[in-house]
C-alpha cells in the first residue's frame, strides 16, 4: 500500500476547498447558474465512469455502464413513486439491485475478454433500454415522470439532509449532493485500488492465468469488481433521475455507455483520478463551445482528435510521477 | 494543449458573438427567444427544419425594422441550444436559456426531453413549446408547457374518420419504431382507432429505429389485410422506405402518418409509390398558403438552400410568442401575465388565407389552454407535392 | 382525391408467411451486412483497431453515390466508383495521419477506440455541414417486382444489389486469396512481428489494409443507398450492427465476418417472421439470444479464442 504523502494530502484538500467553497463562489461572483447543471451532472457521470475505470482495471472493456445507470434510475424511479419509499433510500438500494444484476450477468460474460467483452456489454445496453420499454412496471415507452424531489431525512428530530422541494435553490443542494457522492466514490476507488484486492487486479490486468497460477480465485475477484462498478453505475443513474424528476427507456442508451468509456480513456486509464477529468473535459468542453452553434460538433471532434492524437494515454499523462497514480 | 485549445476556441466564440450583438444592438434591443432541441445525430431534421423556421422569421422581422412590443421595438435573437436528442443535455440547455434570461423557448423535440427540462424551466419561469405529446405535460399542476403543435391523439381521431366516412375503411394496422415516442402515438392512435368502431387488425408490430430494409418487418403486417395502415410517429427518414416496403409486397390499401413530413424526402425515396400517403402538414398547400406563408419559405430557401415542409407546423410556436407578448407586453419580464393572457388571447393568423385565427386550445384534452391552435392541415401526397385533403380544427 | 380506391384485386396474402420469402429476405439481408461486417474485421484484423466511425464511412459511401448518381446524373456505377475512391483517400489518410502514430505513442493499444470515436464525431458533423439534414434517396435503378405467385416477392432492384453484394464479397475473397498485396495482408493479420520479419512493409500495409476495409464500407453505402436511401443518423447504427456480426463470426476472420453477417441477416428475417406477434419484444428476444450464444461461444464461431 502507498504511503499518503503531505504533498498528495494538500492536493485533497485544495481539490475538495474548490469544489466545495470554491466553484459556489465563483458562479456567485459570476453569476453563471447554469454551470451548477453542468457541473452536477460530471459529478454524477463521473461516479459512472469510475466503475467503467475499475472494469478496466482487471482488464475489460466496459461499454454497458449506461445499462446499469438506466437500472439505477428506474429502480430508484419505481420505489419512490409507486413504493412511497424516501430517495434516500432508494438511492442505496439502486445502487445494490444493479450490483445484483451484474452478478447475475457478469457469472457468465465475465469470462469473456477482449472486444468480446466490450461488444457483450454494448448488447446489454441495448437489452435494457429494451426491456424498459417492454415492462409494465417501468410504464414502458411512457416513462416515469413527475417524480418528486428528494425528501428530508431526520434523525430522533435533528433534520440531516433537509426537504429538497422546500429549498430555495435545488442545484445547490443537488450540487452539494452529488460533490459528496463523488468524493466518497472517489476516495473508495483509491483505497480499493490501493489495497490487497487493487495489486491482485493489477496482477489480472497483466496476466490472468499468470495470476490464476498463483492461487488467487479469478473468478471471484471479477465478479466482485464488476458488481461494485456497476453499484456505481447504478447510483449515478438513480441521482440523474431524480434531477431530471423523470426516467424514460432513452434515458441512458448506447451512446451514454460509450461515453463513460471515452471518459475513461481521455483521462488515462493509469491514474484512479483520470475519469474525473476526462469527464469534466468532455461533458463541460461541449457546453462550452455551445456559443460556435452549427460548428459545435465539428470543433469539439477536431480538440478530441488532437487530444488523443498528442497524448495517447490521456491528459494525466502529462504528469507522470505526481500523486493519483496507481 | 486542451485547456489552451479551449480557452482560445471560448475567446473566439465570445468574441464573435459580442462583435454580432453589438452591431446589432446598434439599432434596436434584443429580444431572446430559446431553442432546445435536436439538431444534430439522426432526429436531426426536426429541430433543424424548427431552428431554421424561428432563424428565418427572426432576420426577416430584424431585416423590416424590429418587432413592436408596448412602446419598444426589439430585434429578435434566437439562441439555440443542441440538446443531442438526449434528456440530460435538454436539462443543461434549459438551464443554458435561465442563464440567458430566457423566458420563452422552443422545443424540446421529443417526449423524454421535454419532461426532463419540466422542473427547470418551473423553477426559472420559462414557458416552453415542446413538439411532444404527453398530456402530462400539459395538465395541471404542469403549468408552463404549450403544446407546439398537434398531437397525434387528435389528428388521429379526424383521420380516422374522415377515411372511415369518405373512403369507407374499416379495418386499421399500425406499425410503430421502438421508442418512446412512436410506441405513445401508436397506443394513442389505437384507442382513437377502436373509439371510431374501426377493427385494429395488427397493433403490435415494431421496427427498430436503425431499420435499413422494411420487408420483413412489413410482411406480418400486410397478411393482416388492413384497409388503412398507419405508420405511427414515422420519422421523415423512414416513411419513405416504408411505404416503397409496403407498396412493393402488393399492399394497395391506405397509408397515413399523425406527423409532418417533406415532400421532396417521400419523392426522392419512394417516388410515384407515394402517391396517396396522408399525412399532416402546415398550412402550405397553394389554396391555403397566405402570402405571408409564401413569402416565409422564399426567405427560408433564400437563407438555407432548400425548404423544408416540415417547416410547416413548425412557424407557429414563435409567432404565437411574439403575438401574446405584444398584447400583453409586461409578459416579456413576468411568465405570469403570459399565462393569464393565453386564456384570452386571440390574432389573425398571418400564414393561412381565410379568416383563420391565432388562440390557445386545449381545453378538451388538457383542463386548461397549453396548446397552440394551429390549422389541423390533413395532406395527401401526389406526384412530388402535397394537396390538402382536409382542414379541421382542435379546442 | 387522388387515393388509390379500396378496390383491392391483386390484395391475396398467404395468411401464413411462406418458407421462400423469409429465406429469400435472410440471403438479401445477409449478404448486405456481411459486406458492412468485411471492412470492419479487416480493420480489426490488421490493427487491431476497432473502428467506430465504420458506420460513418458507409453513410459518406451513399452521400457521394447520390450526389454523383442522383444529383448530377453520372451513371450509377462510376457513382459507386467514386463512393469506392473517396473513401479509399479517406480512409489511407485517417491511418497514415491519426492511428498509426496513436497506435505506436499509446501504452494500451484500446486507446485508439476514443481516436474512432472522435472520428466518427467529426464525420458526423462533416456529413452534417456538407450533405445537411434530410433523408435522401436516388431514382430506382431498375422498375418492377419480382412475384412469384405470392410465395416470394422480390423488387428486381433488391435482387440486382444482391448480386452485386455477393460478387463483391466473391472479388473480395479472391483478392485477399491470390492477389500479391492480398496474401501481404493476410501474412499481416496472422502474426504483425513475423510478417515483419519476412520483409512485409507493415506501415505500408497497414495503410493500404485500412483504405481497403474503408473502401467497402463506401462501396456497400453507394450499393444500398438506391434502396434504403441514406441520412446522417445511420453512421453510429451501423456500426453497432457491424460490430455485432463481427462478434457472431469471430472478430478478425473474413469468414467469420461473411457469416456473421449472413446469420444476422436470417436470424433478423426469421425473427421477424415467427416472432411478430410478440410485437415490441421481438427485438429484445434476438439481442437476448445474441448474448447468450456470445456467452456460451465466446470466440464466435470461427474466432481466435480472446481476440
Amino acid at each position: 500500500m502507498n504511503k499518503t504523502s503531505s504533498k498528495q494530502l494538500l492536493g485533497v484538500a485544495i481539490f475538495l476547498i474548490a469544489i466545495f467553497i470554491g466553484v459556489p463562489l465563483a458562479i456567485s461572483l459570476t453569476g453563471r447558474w447554469d454551470f451548477y447543471f453542468t457541473l452536477t451532472s460530471v459529478a454524477l457521470l463521473a461516479i459512472a465512469s469510475a466503475g467503467v475505470w475499475l472494469t478496466f482495471y482487471i482488464g475489460r472493456i466496459n461499454i454497458g455502464q449506461g445499462a446499469f445507470a438506466l437500472i439505477g434510475a428506474y429502480v430508484s424511479a419505481i420505489l419512490v413513486v409507486k413504493g412511497g419509499i424516501s430517495f434516500w433510500i432508494s438511492l442505496p438500494a439502486a445502487g445494490i439491485f444493479a450490483a445484483i444484476v451484474a452478478v447475475i450477468i457478469g457469472l457468465p460474460i465475465l469470462r469473456l475478454r477482449g472486444v468480446y467483452f466490450a461488444m457483450i456489454t454494448l448488447v446489454l445496453t441495448q437489452v435494457v433500454t429494451l426491456t424498459a420499454l417492454a415492462l409494465p412496471i417501468t410504464n414502458g415507452a411512457k416513462g416515469i415522470s413527475s417524480i418528486p424531489l428528494p425528501s428530508g431525512v431526520s434523525l430522533f428530530g435533528i433534520p440531516i439532509i433537509p426537504e429538497f422541494a422546500a429549498m430555495e435553490n435545488t442545484k445547490l443542494a443537488f450540487y452539494y449532493t452529488a460533490c459528496i457522492l463523488m468524493v466518497v466514490t472517489y476516495a473508495a476507488l483509491y483505497r480499493l485500488v490501493n489495497s490487497r484486492l487493487g495489486h491482485l487486479c493489477r496482477s489480472m490486468q497483466q496476466n490472468e492465468e499468470l495470476a490464476s497460477s498463483i492461487g488467487v480465485n479469478i473468478a471471484h475477484i471479477r465478479i466482485v469488481i464488476f458488481a461494485i462498478s456497476s453499484f456505481f453505475g447504478g447510483i449515478g443513474g438513480a441521482m440523474f433521475g431524480s434531477i431530471a424528476q423523470s426516467v424514460y427507456p432513452s434515458s441512458f442508451q448506447v451512446a451514454d455507455s460509450v461515453n463513460f468509456m471515452l471518459n475513461c480513456f481521455l483521462g488515462g486509464l493509469g491514474y484512479v483520478f483520470g475519469p474525473m477529468l476526462g469527464t469534466l473535459v468532455l461533458y463541460f468542453g461541449w457546453d462550452l463551445l455551445f456559443e460556435l452553434g452549427k460548428y459545435q460538433l465539428l470543433i469539439y471532434s477536431i480538440i478530441l482528435i488532437a487530444v488523443i492524437r498528442f497524448l495517447p494515454n490521456g491528459l494525466l499523462s502529462l504528469r507522470i510521477g505526481k500523486g493519483g497514480q496507481s | 494543449m486542451l485547456r489552451r485549445t479551449l480557452i482560445k476556441a471560448t475567446l473566439t466564440a465570445a468574441a464573435v458573438s459580442a462583435l454580432l450583438t453589438t452591431t446589432a444592438l446598434a439599432e434596436n434591443p434584443i429580444l431572446k427567444i430559446g431553442f432546445v432541441g435536436v439538431t444534430s445525430g439522426p432526429a436531426a431534421s426536426w429541430g433543424i427544419s424548427n431552428q431554421r423556421s424561428m432563424e428565418t422569421r427572426a432576420a426577416w422581422i430584424n431585416e423590416t425594422g424590429g418587432y413592436k412590443i408596448g412602446d419598444t421595438t426589439y430585434d429578435i435573437e434566437i439562441v439555440s441550444f443542441d440538446d443531442q436528442k438526449d434528456p440530460k443535455r435538454a436539462i443543461a440547455g434549459m438551464e443554458k436559456m435561465a442563464q440567458e434570461g430566457i423566458h420563452y423557448v422552443v422545443g424540446p423535440n421529443v417526449d423524454d426531453g421535454a419532461a426532463a427540462v419540466r422542473p427547470v424551466a418551473e423553477a426559472n419561469g420559462i414557458m416552453y413549446f415542446p413538439y411532444a405529446f404527453p398530456k402530462s405535460l400539459y395538465q395541471a399542476p404542469a403549468s408552463n408547457a404549450v403544446l407546439g403543435m398537434v398531437a397525434n391523439y387528435q389528428s388521429g381521431p379526424a383521420i380516422y374518420q374522415y377515411l372511415k366516412d369518405k373512403e369507407g375503411v374499416k379495418t386499421v394496422a399500425f406499425i410503430a419504431a421502438n421508442e418512446s415516442d412512436p410506441l405513445s402515438q401508436r397506443d394513442g392512435g389505437v384507442a382513437a382507432a377502436k373509439a371510431l368502431g374501426l377493427e385494429v387488425v395488427s397493433d403490435n408490430v415494431t421496427y427498430q429505429v436503425d431499420t435499413t430494409d422494411f420487408t420483413p418487418v412489413l410482411t406480418p403486417v400486410m397478411r393482416a389485410r388492413p384497409d388503412l395502415l398507419v405508420l405511427s410517429g414515422v420519422s421523415p427518414a423512414n416513411a419513405p422506405q416504408l411505404i416503397r416496403s409496403a407498396r412493393e409486397l402488393g399492399f394497395q390499401g391506405l397509408i397515413s402518418t399523425e406527423t409532418a413530413q417533406d415532400a421532396g424526402v417521400l419523392s426522392e425515396g419512394a417516388g410515384d409509390l407515394a402517391n396517396g400517403f396522408i399525412s399532416v402538414g402546415g398550412a402550405s398547400t397553394p389554396e391555403l398558403a397566405s402570402p405571408m406563408m409564401n413569402e416565409f419559405v422564399k426567405r427560408y430557401t433564400d437563407m438555407f438552400g432548400e425548404y423544408n415542409d416540415e417547416s410547416n407546423t413548425k412557424v407557429y410556436a414563435l409567432e404565437y410568442i411574439l403575438e401574446t407578448l405584444k398584447a400583453n407586453p409586461s409578459g416579456l419580464t413576468d411568465v405570469s401575465a403570459f399565462q393569464s393572457t393565453m386564456d384570452t388571447f386571440e390574432a389573425p393568423n398571418p400564414y393561412m388565407n381565410g379568416d383563420a385565427k391565432m388562440r390557445y386550445v386545449g381545453m378538451t384534452s388538457f383542463g386548461q389552454r397549453r396548446q397552440v391552435a394551429v390549422p389541423l392541415v390533413v395532406n395527401v401526397y401526389n406526384d412530388g407535392a402535397f394537396e390538402t385533403l382536409f382542414i379541421a380544427e382542435v379546442d | 382525391m387522388a387515393n388509390p380506391g379500396l378496390s383491392r384485386p391483386g390484395f391475396i396474402f398467404r395468411k401464413k408467411e411462406p418458407m421462400e420469402q423469409i429465406l429469400a429476405n435472410g440471403v438479401y439481408l445477409g449478404s448486405q451486412y456481411a459486406m458492412i461486417a468485411l471492412g470492419l474485421t479487416l480493420i480489426f484484423a490488421l490493427m487491431n483497431v476497432l473502428n467506430f466511425a465504420h458506420g460513418q464511412m458507409y453513410v459518406i459511401g451513399g452521400f457521394v453515390t447520390y450526389t454523383f448518381y442522383g444529383q448530377w446524373g453520372v451513371p450509377f456505377i462510376l457513382a459507386l466508383v467514386m463512393s469506392c475512391v473517396t473513401l479509399a483517400i479517406l480512409g489511407a489518410l485517417i491511418e497514415k495521419l491519426l492511428f498509426a502514430p496513436v497506435i505506436k505513442g499509446s501504452a494500451r493499444e484500446e486507446s485508439t477506440m476514443l481516436l474512432a470515436a472522435g472520428i466518427a464525431f467529426l464525420l458526423d458533423a462533416l456529413i452534417l455541414l456538407i450533405f445537411g439534414e434530410k433523408q435522401r434517396g436516388v431514382p430506382k435503378i431498375i422498375d418492377g417486382v419480382f412475384n412469384w405467385d405470392f410465395r416470394l416477392i422480390m423488387p428486381y432492384d433488391r435482387i440486382l444489389i444482391c448480386v452485386l453484394a455477393i460478387l463483391s464479397i466473391v472479388g473480395f475473397i479472391g483478392f485477399m486469396q491470390y492477389s500479391k498485396t492480398g496474401r501481404a495482408l493476410r501474412a499481416l493479420a496472422q502474426d504483425r512481428t513475423a510478417a515483419q520479419l519476412m520483409g512485409v512493409n507493415v506501415d505500408r500495409y497497414s495503410m493500404i489494409g485500412f483504405a481497403l476495409g474503408a473502401m467497402l464500407a463506401g462501396l456497400v453505402g453507394g450499393l444500398l443507398v438506391t434502396i434504403t436511401g441514406v441520412n446522417l443518423g445511420m453512421g453510429g447504427p451501423t456500426s453497432i450492427k457491424a460490430f455485432m456480426m463481427v462478434m457472431i463470426g469471430g472478430a478478425g476472420v473474413i469468414s467469420g465476418a461473411i457469416a456473421g453477417g449472413i446469420i444476422l441477416g436470417f436470424m433478423e428475417a426469421i425473427g421477424l417472421a415467427v416472432l411478430s406477434q410478440y410485437g415490441d419484444i421481438t427485438y429484445l428476444l434476438i439481442f437476448v439470444s445474441l448474448m447468450i450464444f456470445l456467452a456460451i461461444r465466446p470466440q464466435g464461431l470461427m474466432g481466435k479464442p480472446w481476440g
